[in-house]
């Protein structure tokens, strides 16, 4: 019995701290420009819109959280080997997984905008000044959180799989999710918010992304402020539902019918997502109605 | 995925070319024979194993409804990522689960690993309709068929203007969560079939205890099981070239080749996995 409180213990701190990490990647993607939506940052100034966004795609969102993750677990790991504290070597492990993270994006923005410099778009030294460091703020509050979960994961609740390949794992889900989630609110709702709402933004709109703010030009740190309101959360608690619901079926349910048991809540948990999301779909097409009048349709 | 966004014209060919395919053969007929030279009938079991989990994976990214940078505008329908990556997220979380599940038996831990990917891929694809929902607005509806195949809702009057939909319609969603359960299932099988012949050679090979190679051969055997995950991905999601809409997208008939390349890949790389420990 006890076992099994510390273990639910343990999945709730996991979740939590994936809750966390899911947040800070997402906002960290939005202020750094590291996802999908990076296309119109790099579209705009060949379109004759110069701009003041950061501008970073080191690679898609999966796997370069992969890295950052799986490099923080594995130093960590390799500290934990020289019988350095856990929270100590883990803040190393972070630590230094950032500080790559850091270099990249600053090869990624001066590579990329230099390669727009045809189209009149300058490399603003204040903005890697002030930018990057924001980003790799965010990057540690994922990085820590992730390798902690992992760490969890690993000591207390036995998975056996090597922190390094759990960081891999765990890495490449977080950036799957909070780019997934975080990426359309970032690319739609803030980069076209002149745009109507309400809509998706129209093919011959690309490019046009939005550069002034309310004082001045726009810059990502006002996209990181707005994004943080409902992309970052919703991104955290997509990544901490993953996480916790994956370890909650497996530590409480494991036991019954020798394994049987966790596959079961999982479809069950799965039927559940699935009767959520069909409610919203329809309550959606409801609510918002069609934008033109249904067609006649011959079949 | 081009800059300026927007969905590629749809289908393109999806025809089996004979050359190719014949070549593909000949390869994979080679490498079993080397396998069966080498490694006797626990190499041969291994890597028919590792084929079919590599089958498996090949075909569930094509399952999964991928609008990469059109999608995060609301262009396009689908998740605003990449083929290949987002059906790695998936199908690692359920390699996670069913690695852990690996002790009691082959069947309960490729389900629970497929379990695993499925619920990944539902509790995503809810939160790509949530954002686009209460966030942006903006209902789901398909740019490639007038009504979704599964609920028989209409389609094209949901489509905002200048787009090619938008959003997770019911049978993206319904694609997406069976990628996450395929994906998760091969990457496991994978995982398995390796540590099998693990466990069975690295003690003969390191001169040591089965329990003392134990955290070698999991360490392995999950290092190899993501690498072939992330190369049947990146195939497939070359044969998709873009983005897809799940299975009811002109698209998902290319699966066919798809599952060719797969098998030779996941051959390729299950013989290397395998004699590292066997010549």
């Amino acid at each position: 019995m006890d076992n099994i409180v510390f273990s639910i213990g343990i999945t709730a701190l996991a979740g939590a701290l994936a809750t966390v990490a899911g947040a800070a990647e997402d906002v960290e993607s939005d202020i750094g420009s590291q996802g999908d939506p990076n296309s119109q940052v790099q579209l705009a100034p060949q379109m004759g819109y110069i701009h003041r966004i950061y501008n970073k795609a080191i690679a898609g969102e999966p796997p370069a959280w992969g890295l950052w993750i799986a490099l923080g677990a594995g130093i960590a790991w390799a500290f934990m080997a020289m019988q350095i504290n856990p929270i100590l070597a883990i803040v190393l492990g972070a630590g230094l997984a950032t500080f790559v993270q850091g270099v990249y994006s600053t090869t990624a923005y001066l590579g990329r905008t230099a390669s727009l410099s045809k189209f009149g778009q300058p490399v603003y030294i204040d903005i890697i000044k002030s930018m990057t460091t924001v980003t790799m703020a965010h990057a540690f509050v994922a990085i820590f959180a992730t390798v902690t979960l992992c760490h969890l994961m690993n000591a207390a609740l036995g998975h056996p799989f090597p922190l390094p390949l759990l960081g891999l794992v765990w890495g490449i889900a977080l950036g799957a999710a909070g780019s997934a989630t975080g990426n359309p609110y970032y690319g739609k709702e803030r980069q076209y918010q002149t745009q109507n709402f309400g809509a998706g933004v129209p093919i011959s709109a690309s490019g046009n992304i939005v550069r002034y703010a309310e004082a001045g030009e726009r810059n990502s740190l006002d996209n990181g402020f707005f994004t943080a309101k409902l992309g970052g959360p919703a991104s955290g608690v997509c990544f901490g539902l993953i996480v916790f619901l994956e370890l909650w079926r497996t530590v409480l349910f494991e036991k019954i019918g020798a394994g049987w048991g966790a596959i079961i809540v999982g479809v069950i948990i799965i039927l559940i997502f699935t009767i959520i999301d069909r409610y919203i779909e329809v309550w959606a097409r409801k609510n918002y109605g069609p934008y033109t009048k249904p067609e006649e349709t011959s079949s | 995925m081009s800059a300026l966004g927007g969905a590629k014209p749809a289908g393109g060919s999806t025809g089996i070319a004979p050359v190719p395919t014949l070549i593909s053969l000949v390869i994979f007929v080679i490498i079993f024979a080397i396998m069966y030279m080498y490694g006797g009938s626990l190499g041969v079991t291994a890597l028919i194993g590792i084929v079919i989990g590599g089958l498996l994976i090949g075909f569930g990214v094509h399952f999964v409804p991928v609008g990469g940078a059109p999608a995060a505008m609301g262009q396009a329908p689908g998740i605003a990522t990449g083929v290949a990556m987002l059906a790695a997220g998936g199908g690692l979380a359920g390699l996670f689960g069913g690695a852990w599940a690996a002790s009691q038996g082959t069947l309960v831990a490729v389900v629970t690993g497929a379990i695993g990917g499925g619920l990944m891929l539902a509790i995503t694809c809810f939160f790509v309709n949530f954002v686009y929902i209460y966030g942006m607005g903006i209902p789901a509806a398909s740019g490639k068929v007038k009504k979704d195949p599964i609920t028989g809702d209409s389609q094209p009057e949901y489509k905002s203007q200048g787009t090619e939909g938008h959003g997770l319609p019911f049978v993206s969603f319904v694609g997406g969560v069976i990628g996450g359960i395929l994906g998760g299932a091969g990457g496991t099988l994978i995982y398995l079939m390796l540590l099998d012949v693990y466990n069975a050679s690295l003690p003969g090979v390191m001169k040591a205890t089965a329990v003392q190679v134990e955290p070698i051969a999991v360490s392995l055997a999950g290092m190899f099981a993501i690498g072939m995950f992330l190369v049947i991905a990146v195939l497939a999601a070359y044969n998709i070239t873009g983005t897809i809409e799940g299975p009811h997208d002109p698209k998902f008939k290319r699966f066919p080749r798809a599952l060719i390349a797969s098998a030779v890949a996941s051959a390729l790389c299950g013989v290397a996995a395998i004699m590292l420990v066997m010549v």
